[in-house]
This record gives structure tokens, C-alpha cells and sequence, in this order.
């Protein structure tokens, strides 16, 4: 009777079903806390990538651009142009602030990058609207300032035309980007580095960071070497960039959802053995019976973990499809990775079949003198 | 004739120190081919135990068990092979598996002893029409009457053809005409099955039904 266990399984369906759902809700939450990290990452590399710049420059001590707190004068995009290394007119300025912009009367939270049109650091086309209009960058307090003009993410939802609110002053949207939103779904404001540094650093002829491009001929390590080598500031490679930004910005805060991943999937382990180790004490007189008649504990161990199996699959599976569709319906970004989902799909299915085989065999271990006794 | 059973000095001890119980002591017991024997005796005098030693369930602390003529070696013999291939059970509370209907109750114990399925529900399906199930076959546990659940469980103990059935207090859920029918039954079917039976029960009413009766006490047996 091969379907034995199944009949078995029917006729506790409640319990079934209830302990299938656990895991499927375990395997979700572990997936979807990966995908919301993995998210991150990508967001976090994406518009550092965006850029197309090779060697990162900040403030001496900020520990690397996005990092710390950096401001660096204007006077080094000279010195950056003229030194060896870099292409020809490449360095270029750029603010990159957190902004508590107010969109539609509410308080937003968003990033504003301040740069140069037609140099590194931002699109030079917008894919709706028009760019901002450019200022005389070699003027820092021009008599004719050029207005305030943003564009803005396309996923941010407001219309061109429209004004938002920066620092008590009203910046009107000109044009769209592609998005390229910023760790945890933060929209990118991209405008005029002059009217940037007007609005968020108190009109200081500083910026938070340069960014440049080697020359084809050179390795970006040594040129960024050779910069950080300088006493006031620090350089970094794209590589070195991107390390540094997802550290700070998601494994390290993320160290804590990293924790609990590993807990869910200790409760996913701990679930179905509890949940197998109480149905078999349930059972416990039916395994007596079931020796009694002759079955051998290879039997019954059988009997139970195709059950555990089962339930396990059947969690894990469906724990996997649900995890693809809440990450579809999340308000944040949640990238799952198809083959670390596999993996953890993996794991937990030998952590669900494991706690059950515990369970199971201790189950097992039952004397058939219990036949002799009590109710099944 | 042939001794389905002999147990010689058969004796089993529980717990340690002073606390330790003789619940089986120094037994010398044959139950003979086609056999219908009835073990009686107080509660507690060990009849329980003595079915348990014999049907290889429990291993006794001293003493050698022979079924069908073969020694038997509790350390390194697989007990459970013995107990499907040539023993059947029938317990007082008839444990039937709740969530299986009459004829895959009997089907269980074949599917233990590796029987195909369908030959299998062939013999579960003549064993349940042999105890008078034919139209019982697909009900539940649930839906049977305390008498039908102890002839699907004597129909299970009868699905491996055992040398032995072991029934311990058989009649002690059923009414006194669910007990008669049931003795009939056993009767009737130790004569079609050529099988020995051992029962254990405190009912005086069975004796008639028996050929001999082996009374025990403080687990001893008194009178054979």
C-alpha cells in the first residue's frame, strides 16, 4: 500500500496543512529578506555604475566617497584635469546629498545629485521632458543664475511641470530619468551643481566628491593610489567604491536581518520537527500497533518520512512560488537571485527533512508493548 | 504432536533495586498445533507479559523461546520479521488504523510483509467476507460496532496465515452476544485456518470454548 502515508496525511490534513503553511511562510520571509538585501545591492551599485567613472575622490578622512562626511573644494578639479592618469577634462564635481524634499505638500525622502550636464556624474538626456538648464560652472556666483530645475525619477510619479520643494525654495520638475533609484527605493533629483550647492551646502563653493576616468592606457588602481597617496583627500576605484558603498549601506545594517534569516531557518527546522515529534507522540500508539503486527522500524521510519518529505516539498515550494509573488507586490525594491534561492530552497529542505528524521526517530523508538495499552 | 510454541524457563523482570518486578517467572509453556488455549488469571499475574514473550514483543531476561520448532535469538534475529511472518495479534482495544477502512486495516499487515497490493486486498477481501464483512469492507473504524472492529482485527491477524494468534482480552469491549459471535467466529475459523490460538482473558464464561486452560499467578502458571 504505497499511498498508506497519504492516507494518513488525509486524515490529519488540519495539521498538514497548517504545518505546510509554516514552512511555506518561513521560506517566503527568508527569501524575500535575501531579495529585500539583494535589492539593495543592486540599487546601491547602480548609479555608481550609472556614472561611468573610474576613480572616486573625497575628503581626506570621509573614508571613501558616500561614506563619511566630505567636502572638497573646487580648486582640485584643476589639479585633477592637468595630473597624469586621467582622461583629458574628465574630473568632474558632485554633490550627493540626502534631501527631505516636500512632493505634493509631503515630505519625501530622496538623494540629490548635483553635476555638471555633459559631464560624469548624471544622464545627459532625459527621457521625458528636457535636462535642466546648465550653469557657467566656471563662474561660482554668477550674476544671472539659471533656474531651479530638477529632473527627476521616472518611478517618482509627479508630472513635468510641477514643483517640489527643496530647502524652502520651489525647484520645478523639467524632465525624467531612467530609474536609477537609490538604496531602499530613494529617488535620485538630478539638477545644476551650482543651484545643488545653493540649496543643500550653503552656497560653498564645495562639493562632496570628484569623480574621473583614466586614461584608457592606465590601471584605475594605480591612478587612485597615486591621488590617495595626497594629504587631503581620499581616492577609490569603481571596485573599491562599490565595496565600500554596499558595506555601509546594507551588510552592515543588514547584519541584524542576516541574524534573523539564519533564526528563520532554524524556526523553519524547529517547526516541522516540533509539529512531526507531537504528531508522532499522537501517534505513538499506532506506531506501537504497527510494530506489534511486525512492522520493522525500517517500516515505520519509512512510512513517517515520506510524510516529512511530502510536508516539506510542499512548504518549501510553495514557499518559493509565494516569495516571487509578495516581491512582486512589495512596496520596496526585492530582488530574488533565481540560483540563491535554489540554494536556500536546498537548505531548508534538508533543515525541514533533518528536524523530521529527529523527530521521526525518536517516534520510532516506540515499544510495542504499547499495543497493549490505551486508545489509538 | 508439534509444539507451535515452547517456552522454557521463560522469566521477565521490570525495573531495578528494590523496585524490581517478576512480572514472568521461570515459565515452561507448549501450546500444540491447531491448539485453542485460553491463559487466565488475576490482573497483574503476568498473562500480558507471558503473550508479549511468546509473541516476541517483549525478550525475556532468562530462559528460550522455540516457535514452530526454531530456536529463537532476540539479539541477533530480527523480531519483527517473526512476529509479521508467523504471528498474529489481536488486542483488546482492536486498534484498527483510524484513517483506513476494514479491508486496508488487513491489507496493513500484508503490506508490512511485503505482499503485492492487489493480492493483498484479494485476501483482506476474503479474510473480512470469512468473518462476515462482506459489506463492511470500505467502512471506517468509526463506523463499526466494537464486535465488527474485533473481527477486522482477528481477519488482520489471520492476513499473514501466522502458526499463532495471540488475542489478549478479545471480548472485553463487547456486549456478552458480541462476545458469544465472536467465540463462534474464533471457533470456526481455527477450523478453516488450521490455526492455533492463545487467548488471554479473566471472562469464566469462554472456558467451555477451549481445550485447555492455563491459569497463572504472580506470574506463575498454576495450572495447565
Amino acid at each position: 500500500m504505497k499511498t498508506l502515508f497519504l492516507k494518513d496525511m488525509r486524515y490529519r490534513r488540519a495539521r498538514v496543512v497548517l504545518t505546510a503553511l509554516g514552512i511555506t511562510v518561513l521560506i517566503s520571509l527568508i527569501l524575500l529578506l535575501g531579495g529585500i538585501m539583494n535589492g539593495m545591492r543592486i540599487q546601491a551599485r547602480q548609479y555608481v555604475e550609472s556614472t561611468g567613472a573610474d576613480v572616486w575622490i573625497s575628503a581626506e578622512g570621509s573614508g571613501g566617497a558616500f561614506i563619511g562626511f566630505s567636502m572638497v573644494v573646487e580648486e582640485y578639479m584643476a589639479f585633477l584635469n592637468s595630473g597624469p592618469g586621467l582622461a583629458p577634462d574628465s574630473a568632474s564635481p558632485l554633490v550627493f546629498a540626502q534631501a527631505r524634499p516636500s512632493v505634493r505638500g509631503k515630505s519625501t525622502k530622496a538623494i540629490v545629485v548635483g553635476y555638471k550636464l555633459g559631464q560624469l556624474g548624471g544622464p545627459n538626456h532625459a527621457i521625458e521632458g528636457k535636462m535642466f538648464t546648465p550653469s557657467n560652472f566656471e563662474d561660482y556666483r554668477p550674476e544671472d543664475p539659471v533656474p531651479y530645475e530638477v529632473v527627476i525619477d521616472e518611478k517618482m510619479g509627479l508630472e513635468i511641470g510641477e514643483q517640489i520643494t527643496l530647502s524652502n525654495e520651489k525647484v520645478r520638475v523639467v524632465g525624467k530619468a531612467k530609474s536609477l533609484m537609490f538604496v531602499l527605493d530613494t529617488p535620485l533629483l538630478f539638477m545644476d551643481v551650482r543651484i545643488a550647492q545653493k540649496l543643500l551646502l550653503g552656497n560653498t563653493p564645495h562639493v562632496n566628491m570628484m569623480i574621473a576616468k583614466t586614461d584608457t592606457n592606465e590601471q584605475p588602481q594605480q591612478i587612485a593610489a597615486g591621488l590617495d597617496a595626497l594629504e587631503t583627500i581620499e581616492a577609490r576605484t569603481l571596485k573599491q567604491t562599490l565595496t565600500d558603498i554596499i558595506a555601509y549601506y546594507v551588510d552592515e545594517p543588514m547584519k541584524a536581518v542576516q541574524f534573523l534569516r539564519v533564526m528563520l531557518w532554524l524556526a523553519a527546522g524547529i517547526l516541522i520537527g516540533m509539529i512531526t515529534y507531537v504528531t508522532m507522540l499522537e501517534k505513538t500508539q499506532e506506531i506501537g500497533v504497527l510494530k506489534a503486527i511486525g512492522g520493522s522500524n525500517g517500516y515505520v521510519m519509512g512510512l513517517l518520512l515520506k510524510q516529512v518529505v511530502l510536508i516539506s516539498v510542499v512548504g518549501v515550494v510553495l514557499g518559493l512560488i509565494l516569495s516571487y509573488v509578495f516581491a512582486a507586490a512589495a512596496p520596496i525594491f526585492v530582488a530574488i537571485n533565481f540560483v540563491e534561492s535554489i540554494i536556500v530552497v536546498c537548505i531548508s529542505f534538508v533543515v525541514c527533512c533533518g528536524s523530521g528524521y529527529l523527530a521521526a526517530r525518536k517516534a520510532i523508538a516506540v515499544d510495542p508493548m504499547i499495543a497493549f495499552r490505551g486508545e489509538i | 504432536m508439534t509444539a507451535v510454541v515452547e517456552g522454557t524457563g521463560l522469566t521477565k523482570r521490570f525495573g531495578t533495586g528494590d523496585a524490581t518486578v517478576v512480572a514472568v517467572d521461570s515459565v515452561d509453556i507448549r501450546i500444540e498445533e491447531s491448539e485453542l488455549v485460553m491463559i487466565m488469571g488475576d490482573s497483574g499475574c503476568g498473562k500480558t507479559t507471558l503473550i508479549s514473550l511468546l509473541g516476541c514483543i517483549l525478550t525475556p531476561d532468562a530462559g528460550e523461546l522455540r516457535i514452530d520448532g526454531a530456536l529463537i535469538d532476540p539479539v541477533n534475529e530480527d523480531l519483527s520479521v517473526i512476529r509479521h511472518g508467523k504471528i498474529g495479534f489481536v488486542f483488546q482495544l482492536f486498534h484498527l488504523l483510524p484513517y483506513l477502512t476494514a479491508v486496508e486495516n488487513v491489507m496493513v499487515a500484508m503490506d508490512i510483509a511485503s505482499t503485492k497490493t492487489d493480492a493483498a486486498e484479494k485476501r483482506a477481501t476474503e479474510l473480512l467476507t470469512q468473518v462476515g464483512l462482506s459489506e463492511r469492507v470500505h467502512h471506517r473504524p468509526a463506523q463499526l460496532s466494537g464486535g465488527e472492529k474485533q473481527r477486522v482485527s482477528f481477519a488482520r491477524a489471520l492476513a499473514n496465515r501466522p502458526k499463532i494468534i495471540f488475542a489478549d482480552e478479545p471480548t472485553a469491549n463487547l456486549d456478552s452476544r458480541q462476545s458469544d459471535n465472536l467465540m463462534n467466529l474464533i471457533q470456526e475459523l481455527r477450523r478453516e485456518h488450521q490455526t492455533t490460538i492463545a487467548i488471554v482473558t479473566h471472562h469464566e464464561g469462554l472456558k467451555e470454548n477451549a481445550d485447555r486452560i492455563i491459569e497463572m499467578k504472580d506470574g506463575r502458571i498454576v495450572t495447565t
